[in-house]
């Protein structure tokens, strides 16, 4: 393993273990809870990093997994309520307003929690795989790729809207019951939701790592880099693309369905362009190029929200402050914060810069070689 | 003319491609012997790399067969053609400028080319001895951990040729191999050509008459989309034919 592997695995263990240890200086209840917000929407980002910063896909539909896997959980949580909450005769309370008579057969398996977690992960990364291998057997590159999830997202988004019947609606699936794991209560104001949240992070943030450094990792990055060379060495591009694009998908389900219980209800907000935008930004003020750079900065940037909009001060002009830190970022540091660290290691490090600079002399050497060699 | 290629390694027989109305390459014909190091010259627009881009899956002929080792190519994609057993070297030097020298080696060392196998290496590869000679072989030995886009030209040039090496296919296609490389470079190019001619099978565009005098055994010129001849270095410079519409009155000597 190379000095710079070992090191980034340090700092993501770090990185994890400060976000492990809140609670213990923590105990406002409120507190935790909107802290647990932020860290699921770093997992957001840090899904979005893994099929832009290192597949080069910007998928800009990347709620609609998210969305999906919330729902998932959402329906299960709806049918543990307990019988006052769901109708006469077990049904969902919107579902009774909406005169529905029977429990539609699509909601049935998620009588099982089992089911439910299943399906928050599979069903974002069926849908990512269905669309993906349209999209990139098709050879659909660049602003297309964004365009095409896009209008997959809103897609999803007005459905949901529309089976007001089977999904609640403008109003989501609310009045849910507490997630109830291995014997656990998860209250979303608790230290356990908390605790459940910040080891799904550190699982999601390694398990990615591990893609990345795998050799199918390497392989994406080749395809971001120049995709068409790829396909000369024997790998079949649309199906590595696809790969990350589905995994990206199931990270973002896992996301959703933290996101429902730390919510405590599921809303087609959580699936609309706005937040879907949103996860490009936090992308790129972290680093997309940084699993863990964009996921602090979707825990920066919504952290500073959170905290600006709620000051009396900035009650006004909190938009504005954002909205000038992101025109900085992108000026001045254009791969994000994570970028700036990493020239910044570089420094401290040595060796690596020293291969750097001497190899660059050797090229600029070579480059005035050549034009003296060539008639 | 005359035919060399005993065994039908590669074989084009009356292929042709279009683009809008135009025959860029029209009734080919052309077979290439296991282990044969095969040169193609021909004046610009004669169809030389589009008959490469053919070859390697990059344009669908319009029409006629494609046969490589017996199997059609028509109409399979890229990544099946590369797995078949032919590699592209490309005009414009084609590597990845974002990764490092030995990252672009471990990408073009392409044994096993499935998601999930891939997903599932971590670190170096099994031959990762193999890649680092490779590296020296070509003289980038100093430069595994440099990003490529640092490199200089005739450093990307080789750093392509490397990548051929490691993905070690039976066919390689090279298309114009010592654009902008130094006299000296040119002739390690020679003495590696030298080195691979009847372990792979190779197709080399070139310009460079200097080059191909010193490489190649039996050349091909093609004019206008199609074979105008082919046969040895003085066969080609003695033919009438090629002197007219390829070099002009000025002999092939001073092409």
């Amino acid at each position: 393993m190379s000095k710079r592997t070992t090191l980034q695995i340090a700092t993501y263990g770090i990185v994890c273990l400060a976000i492990l240890l809140v609670p213990s200086f923590m105990d406002d209840a409120f507190i935790l809870n909107k802290y647990a917000r932020y860290l699921v929407l770093g997992i957001l980002a840090l899904a979005l990093s893994l099929s832009w910063g290192y597949a080069g896909i910007l998928n800009l539909g990347q709620a609609a997994s998210f969305g999906l896997g919330s729902y998932c959980m959402a329906m299960a949580l709806k049918l543990r309520t307990v019988p006052v909450h769901t109708g006469k005769t077990g049904l969902p309370d919107f579902m009774v307003w909406n005169n529905v008579e029977t429990l539609p057969w699509f909601w049935e398996p998620f009588y099982s929690l089992t089911f439910a977690i299943f399906a928050g992960v599979a069903v974002p990364v069926a849908f990512a795989m269905l669309l993906g291998s349209f999209i990139f057997r098709g050879r659909v590159t660049g602003v297309y790729v964004a365009i095409i999830t896009l209008a997959a997202l809103v897609v999803v988004n007005l459905l949901i809207i529309d089976q007001q019947r089977y999904s609640g609606g403008f109003n989501g699936i609310t009045d849910l019951a507490q997630l109830e794991l291995f014997g656990l209560t998860f209250d979303a104001y608790s230290s356990s939701s908390y605790y459940l949240i910040a080891i799904s992070l550190t699982v999601c943030l390694f398990f990615a790592l591990a893609v990345t450094k795998s050799k199918a990792g390497l392989i994406l990055q080749a395809i971001r880099d120049h995709e068409e060379r790829v396909r000369y060495f024997g790998y079949d591009v649309a199906r590595f693309k696809t790969f990350a694009f589905a995994v990206s998908a199931g990270i973002a389900g896992v996301a959703g369905m933290l996101y429902t219980i730390v919510m405590e209800f599921a809303s087609p907000t959580f699936l609309d362009v706005q937040l879907s935008l949103s996860v490009v930004i936090w992308c790129a003020v972290g680093g997309r190029q940084s699993l863990l750079g964009a996921a602090l900065g979707a825990i920066i940037v919504t952290g500073m929200q959170g905290a600006l909009s709620e000051s009396e001060i900035f009650l006004e002009s909190w938009t504005l402050i954002m909205g000038f830190v992101f025109v900085m970022i992108v000026l001045f540091l254009p791969k994000g914060l994570a970028g700036a660290i990493e020239s910044l290691v570089d420094r401290i490090i040595p060796e690596d810069h020293a291969v750097q600079v001497k190899s660059r002399a050797a090229a600029s050497r070579r480059g005035v070689e050549n034009e003296a060699g060539s008639p | 003319m005359m035919t060399t290629s005993q065994s039908d390694h590669l074989v084009l027989s009356d292929v042709s491609v279009t683009f809008n109305g135009f025959h860029a390459v029209e009734g080919l014909n052309f077979k290439v012997g296991q282990g044969e190091l095969r040169c193609i010259i021909g004046p610009n627009g004669a169809g030389k790399t589009t008959a490469l881009d053919m070859i390697c899956g990059k344009i669908k002929p319009t029409s006629g067969k494609i046969t490589f080792e017996g199997k059609t190519l028509n109409n399979l994609e890229e990544h099946e053609i590369a797995r078949a057993g032919i590699g592209r070297k490309f005009q414009v030097p084609s590597v990845f400028s974002e990764l490092t020298v030995r990252d672009n080696l471990e990408v073009s060392y392409s044994k096993s080319t499935g998601v999930f196998s891939n997903a599932l290496i971590f670190g170096r590869s099994a031959d990762r001895d193999g890649l680092e000679k490779l590296a020296e072989f070509v003289g980038l030995e100093d430069y595994l951990d440099t990003p490529a886009e640092y490199l200089s030209h005739g450093h990307t040039q080789w750093l392509e040729i490397s990548l051929l090496l490691a993905q070690d296919p039976e066919l390689i296609l090279m298309d114009e191999p010592t654009a902008g490389m130094t006299v000296h470079e040119t002739g390690q190019t020679v003495e590696l050509f030298n080195r691979l001619k009847g372990k792979h099978t190779l197709i080399v565009v070139e310009h460079d008459m200097g080059f191909v005098k010193e490489i190649g055994e039996v050349i091909s010129v093609m004019h206008q989309g199609k074979l105008l001849a082919e046969g040895t270095v003085s066969d080609i410079e003695q033919n009438p034919e090629v002197r007219e519409v390829y070099l002009g009155s000025r002999g092939i000597a001073r092409a």
